[in-house]
């Protein structure tokens, strides 16, 4: 027997899919202000925020809405390495692959990308770029002077990182977006529209304002710990729904339900 | 799937955890409130304070109050040798009368004043400030005793009269006669205490002696009712 929590778990599934994602004030805000980067000439945008705050699924989105109308490409994960980073640029720009045992020329690929200018305007979306060195940002940054490619770059790091990662961008980025944990009625409305987007609104309807008041003080409001605990609960609940139905309460999610949760992913503590 | 059971006993705990600080305080609060009604049921309070809103008349008030008599003092009479000073007014008859009338368990005390000021405890004890008869019912015997005690200290003639008419009424006669002569001593001009001490020499078989008192004291005072008791005497009818 199917558990009616089994679905309402799977919608939580942390994943970065495009269909899941989620219109909300913020969201729509930053996806908003992102596009309109996109049409000025810059040279480089950051984005920027604490992981879980929505940068890859804002990539996704732009790259998904842009992609008839742009030349836009994501790079969802650092190449393991420099060699193979230029190879998958290589590829896009020249749109042809890279011969067999050759490398990038670096200095030819400028001069390439210099002669697109005004011909071509290409953006690249490098996700997860705090994995880049120095040398790499560096080299990114002498692609995006040709005003032929731009770089969307997208970056979370530590408090002190983050700080370094901005002053080390701060001369050549004309433009920074930063992401920020949701606020409550954000995470309230995140939490609703994605249960009815898969048409359950009887569990959507269970989880009680003060139960979302609850959830946002555990996750802070941060929407991949917000679909790791909501994950958790309805695992919780699927259990009990075959196991030991006296437990769960269909009409209101149980607060202790939500504390196991917060327990089993410690955010609290005994 | 998670192993429920550990996560259940980890959640009990944390609920234990998170519940104590709540517990402790309210069993702190509970007990504070424990020990101050404790403390405040074992503290008497002293009413003591509010005696002075209220004036007695009588410290050894037995009873309920029934009259209240006034009376005027006009004239002064010597009496005869056994009494020397003895003095007494024109128009206590009446009022000797209605207290002759009362039953026989009751108490009345007659402070005597001259009319002229309130009644007040303190002025009553420096001699005739007021004017009021306060009766009280007792068949208590300790109650005699407690008013001897009390004019013993006071020399209220209240008191003494009063003790004067109680043991005549009682029969007692050898204790108002005392009474009546302590009470004529402190105020000569006081008839009832004069016809008391008459009436109880009479009782006690000293006709004779009786008479010549009160002989003595009808030639200064017109009184009416000292005729009206010599002619009773007299004519063997008391």
């Amino acid at each position: 027997m199917t558990s009616r929590y089994e679905n309402a778990k799977n919608v939580f599934l942390d994943s970065v899919d495009i269909e899941d994602y989620i219109d909300l004030d913020s969201s729509v805000a930053a996806y908003d202000q992102l596009q309109h980067s996109l049409s000025k000439p810059l040279k480089m945008i950051l984005i920027f925020g604490k992981p879980g705050t929505g940068k890859s699924i804002l990539l996704n989105r732009i790259q998904e809405k842009l992609k008839h109308q742009k030349e836009i490409h994501y790079f969802d994960t650092p190449a393991p390495s420099e060699k193979e980073f230029f190879h998958k640029l290589f590829k896009v720009l020249t749109q042809k692959d890279l011969p067999s045992n050759t490398e990038v020329n670096f200095s030819a690929l400028v001069d390439f990308c210099k002669k697109l200018r005004g011909k071509r305007e290409i953006i690249i979306l490098l996700d997860e770029a705090q994995m880049y060195g120095p040398e790499m940002m560096e080299k990114i940054r002498l692609l995006s002077d040709s005003r032929a490619v731009k770089f969307v770059v997208s970056l979370h790091k530590t408090e002190d990182e983050d700080l370094i990662a901005k002053e080390h961008f701060q001369s050549r980025i004309w433009e920074v977006i930063e992401l920020k944990n949701a606020t409550k009625e954000d995470q309230t409305a995140y939490i609703h529209k994605k249960l009815l987007k898969k048409n359950l609104y009887e569990i959507a309807n269970s989880i009680k304002a003060k139960d979302m008041k609850l959830i946002h003080r555990f996750t802070k409001g941060n929407y991949r710990e917000c679909n790791k605990l909501l994950f958790t609960m309805f695992e919780i609940c699927e259990y009990y729904d075959k196991n030991e139905p006296a437990k769960v309460n269909y009409a209101h999610i149980p607060k202790k339900i939500i504390e196991m949760s917060a327990l089993k992913l410690g955010y609290i503590h005994v | 799937m998670y192993d429920i059971k550990p996560l259940e006993g980890e959640w009990k705990k944390y609920r234990k955890k998170k519940l104590r600080p709540w517990l402790i305080a309210s069993v702190v609060f509970t007990l504070a409130g424990v020990l101050a009604i404790v403390f405040l049921s074992s503290t008497k309070i002293d009413f003591s304070a509010f005696d002075t809103f209220f004036i007695p008349v009588d410290n050894t008030s037995w009873g309920e109050e029934k009259k209240v008599y006034h009376t005027t003092v006009k004239s002064n009479v010597l009496l005869n040798s056994a009494l020397n000073k003895l003095e007494t007014e024109k128009n206590v008859m009446d009022q000797t009368k209605s207290v002759a009338n009362d039953s026989e368990n009751t108490f009345v005390d007659i402070p005597i004043l001259d009319g002229k000021h309130e009644n007040s405890v303190g002025s009553r004890q420096k001699g005739r400030a007021k004017v009021h008869l306060d009766i009280m019912e007792t068949s208590s015997i300790t109650a005699y005793k407690d008013v001897e005690n009390r004019f013993a200290k006071s020399h209220d003639i209240d008191d003494s009269l009063f003790l004067a008419r109680s043991y005549y009424k009682k029969g007692n006669y050898k204790k108002s006669e005392y009474w009546a002569l302590q009470t004529n001593k402190i105020d000569p001009d006081i008839e009832e205490s004069i016809l008391i001490f008459v009436k109880s020499k009479i009782k006690l078989g000293r006709k004779n002696e009786a008479i010549s008192i009160l002989r003595s004291y009808l030639k200064k005072s017109n009184s009416q009712e000292a005729v009206k008791l010599l002619h009773s005497i007299e004519n063997n009818k008391i």
